[in-house]
C-alpha cells in the first residue's frame, strides 16, 4: 500500500495511559495483546487490570498477525464527505491467532468485498500513517493450492 | 414497583407529552432544548398537574439539556431528586423511567419527570459532526494524541478504521447474527414494512405518509451491508416526556394512571459499552441485544413472561436488532427472531404481540426511545393509533446492542 488507503481527515486514534503501549507496538509493526502476568488471560482493548483475576501485572504478547474474519460489513454510505470516492470499504473484525480470543476492529484490504467471509484466514498489512503511528489493516492470506 | 411499597406509593405514570415530531432540521424555530421545556409542560398538561408540585427530574446518559437548567427554567420550587443513567444512548430511557418509580416509592419525590429532547437538525450526531472532519496533514502528524477520555480511547479502535458510529457497527452483528443463524434481509424487512404500517395510523409519525412495501425496503440503496436505509431508524428533531407519581396522588388526576409494574437495567459480563464499540465478548452476546440478563430480572420482577404481555414497545435503532431483543425477552428461541417477525407476530391488530404500535424509531420518530414508553403509557389508558383492544400489560425495551434497560408497564 503506497497510497493511503482512506482519506487524511479520517479520525486519528487517541492513547490513554492503559493502551499507549499498544499503539507504540502498532507504530513498531508488532501487533500485541495484553496478556495477564497472574492468570494468563488476555482482554482487548488493554485495561487497568485482568477482569478475571483482578492483577495489574500485564505484558504486551507479540502475536503471529494471522487470523481469521469473525464478522464483517461492506460500508457503502460515505459518512464524511471526503469518503466518497472510497467506498465501498470493507471494516472486519478479526479473530487474531495466539490471542486467547481476542478481536480486533480493522479494515479488510487486496481483497473484492464481494468475496469477503466469514471464516476468511487474513494477515495483518501495516500501514505507517507518520513516523510514531501504524494502523494494522489486514488481507486475505493465499490459499495453498 | 417493589412489593414492600405500601399501596399509597406506588409509582405510576400519569402524564405523557411530546412536541412536534419533525425530520432532520425540520425544527429551526425552537431550540432542542425549549422543546424539552414544551415536552414536560405537555406531559404534565395532559396530566393535570402544575409544574409547581413537580420535584423531581430525570434523563439518560448524554443529555445535553441539564435538569438543573430545566429546574430553574421552569420555575420550579425546589429540585429535591435528580438523576441522569449511566446507560448510553438509547440504552436508558427505561432506566430513567425507573429512577423516577424508585424515587417516588422511596420518598425522595412525589412528582418526577422523564424527558428528552433530541434536534440533530441543531446538533448533528456522533460520527457525523465537524470534529471528524480533522485536517490532519500526513506529513505532519504527531503520532497518536492523548484520549479526551474513556470513550475517546476505546473508539481509537474503531474510528480510524471507517466505523462512523452506529449503523456500521450494528451492521457486523447482524452479520454474525446471519451467518449463524440464517437470518435474511426479508426478516428485517418485515419490522420496517410493519413499523410503517403502523405509523401510517399515528398523525404524530414523522413517515406516517409514506406507505413501504417489501419491495420498496429491498430497493432502498445500502448503507453498510446487511443494513439497507430502510433499516436504519429515523434522524429527526423532537422532545416527549412522561409524569411519575404516587398512586395515591394520581388518584384525582385526568388520565387514568399507568403502573410501573417492573423496570431493570444493566449489562452482561464484559459488556463495556456494548457492540456499540465492543467486539471482544461471548458470541452469544455478541449476536444478541445484550439484554438477556435484564430480561430475566425484568420477567421475574414483574411476575409474569412474554407471553402474557398484550403489547409490546421494542427499540428499534435498527431492525436487525429488535429481532436480537425479541429473542432476549424471550419472545421466540436464540436465532429465531427472523422467522418470528416474517410469520406475522408484531402486526397490529392480529400478531400474537403488536410491536411499535406507534411506529417506533423506524417511522414515528427517533427520541431515544422515550417515545416507546409513551406509546406503552396511551396502550394502557386506550388512546393508541394502533389500540389493542383490552391491553392490559406492556413490554417497554431500551436500545439493544449497548447497556440497557426495560420496563413492564401494566393499567393500575
Amino acid at each position: 500500500m503506497t497510497a493511503r488507503w482512506f482519506p487524511d481527515e479520517m479520525p486519528m486514534p487517541a492513547a490513554s495511559a492503559e493502551t499507549a503501549g499498544w499503539w507504540q507496538a502498532a507504530a513498531d509493526h508488532r501487533l500485541v495483546v495484553q496478556r495477564c502476568l497472574a492468570c494468563g488471560a488476555t482482554r482487548h482493548p488493554p485495561g487497568p487490570v485482568c477482569p478475571r483475576c483482578r492483577s495489574a501485572d500485564a505484558e504486551l504478547a507479540v502475536l503471529p498477525g494471522t487470523g481469521t474474519v469473525y464478522t464483517f460489513t461492506v460500508v457503502h454510505q460515505a459518512f464524511i464527505p471526503s469518503l466518497g470516492d472510497r467506498v465501498p470499504y470493507v471494516v472486519a473484525a478479526v479473530d487474531l491467532d495466539g490471542a486467547g480470543g481476542a478481536r480486533l476492529v480493522t479494515n479488510l484490504v487486496d481483497v473484492a468485498p464481494e468475496e469477503v467471509r466469514i471464516g476468511m484466514p487474513v494477515t495483518v498489512a501495516w500501514e505507517d500513517m507518520g513516523p510514531e503511528l501504524a494502523l494494522p489493516r489486514f488481507r486475505p492470506v493465499q490459499e495453498p493450492r | 414497583m417493589a412489593g414492600a411499597v405500601s399501596p399509597s406509593r406506588r409509582a405510576c405514570i400519569v402524564g405523557v407529552g411530546e412536541t412536534r415530531y419533525a425530520r432532520w432540521g425540520g425544527i429551526d424555530d425552537a431550540s432542542e432544548y425549549s422543546l424539552a421545556i414544551e415536552a414536560i409542560l405537555a406531559a404534565l398538561s395532559d396530566a393535570g398537574i402544575d409544574v409547581s408540585a413537580v420535584d423531581g427530574l430525570c434523563s439518560f446518559a448524554g443529555d445535553r439539556n441539564e435538569s438543573t437548567f430545566v429546574a430553574a427554567d421552569l420555575g420550579i420550587d425546589e429540585l429535591r431528586y435528580t438523576t441522569m443513567s449511566w446507560l448510553p444512548g438509547g440504552g436508558g430511557a427505561s432506566a430513567a423511567v425507573t429512577d423516577a418509580a424508585m424515587a417516588v416509592e422511596a420518598g425522595q419525590a412525589d412528582v418526577v419527570v422523564v424527558y428528552r429532547s433530541l434536534c440533530q437538525g441543531q446538533f448533528r450526531r456522533f460520527g457525523r459532526g465537524p470534529g471528524n472532519e480533522r485536517r490532519a496533514r500526513p506529513t505532519r502528524l504527531p503520532g497518536v494524541r492523548r484520549s479526551k477520555g474513556l470513550i475517546d480511547t476505546h473508539l481509537a479502535f474503531t474510528l480510524p478504521f471507517g466505523v462512523f458510529g452506529p449503523p456500521i457497527a450494528y451492521a457486523m452483528v447482524m452479520q454474525r447474527h446471519m451467518h449463524r443463524y440464517g437470518t435474511t434481509a426479508e426478516h428485517m424487512g418485515h419490522v420496517a414494512v410493519t413499523t410503517r404500517a403502523h405509523a401510517a395510523r399515528n398523525p404524530r409519525a414523522v413517515m406516517g405518509s409514506r406507505p413501504m412495501t417489501m419491495d420498496d425496503y429491498l430497493a432502498s440503496r445500502m448503507v453498510a451491508e446487511p443494513f439497507r436505509l430502510f433499516d436504519c431508524c429515523l434522524e429527526n428533531d423532537g422532545a416527549c416526556a412522561v409524569v411519575v407519581t404516587s398512586e395515591e396522588q394520581a388518584a384525582d388526576l385526568r388520565q387514568r394512571a399507568v403502573a410501573v409494574l417492573a423496570g431493570a437495567q444493566g449489562t452482561v459480563r464484559g459488556y463495556g459499552h456494548g457492540q456499540f464499540c465492543n467486539v471482544n465478548m461471548d458470541d452469544d452476546d455478541y449476536t444478541s441485544a445484550g439484554a438477556r440478563t435484564v430480561a430475566a430480572r425484568l420477567w421475574g420482577r414483574a411476575g409474569i413472561g412474554p407471553h402474557d404481555v398484550d403489547v409490546a414497545q421494542v427499540y428499534d435503532h435498527f431492525t436487525g436488532l429488535v429481532l436480537l431483543s425479541l429473542e432476549d425477552f424471550g419472545f421466540c428461541g436464540r436465532g429465531e427472531g427472523g422467522p418470528f417477525a416474517a410469520s406475522g407476530a408484531l402486526a397490529w391488530p392480529d400478531g400474537s404481540v403488536p410491536t411499535n404500535t406507534h411506529g417506533g424509531s423506524l417511522s414515528e420518530a427517533y427520541i431515544h426511545g422515550l417515545n416507546h414508553v409513551v406509546e406503552g403509557v396511551r396502550q394502557l389508558r386506550g388512546q393508541s393509533t394502533c389500540q389493542v383492544e383490552g391491553a392490559e400489560t406492556c413490554l417497554v425495551t431500551s436500545a439493544a446492542g449497548v447497556p440497557t434497560s426495560a420496563l413492564v408497564l401494566g393499567r393500575a
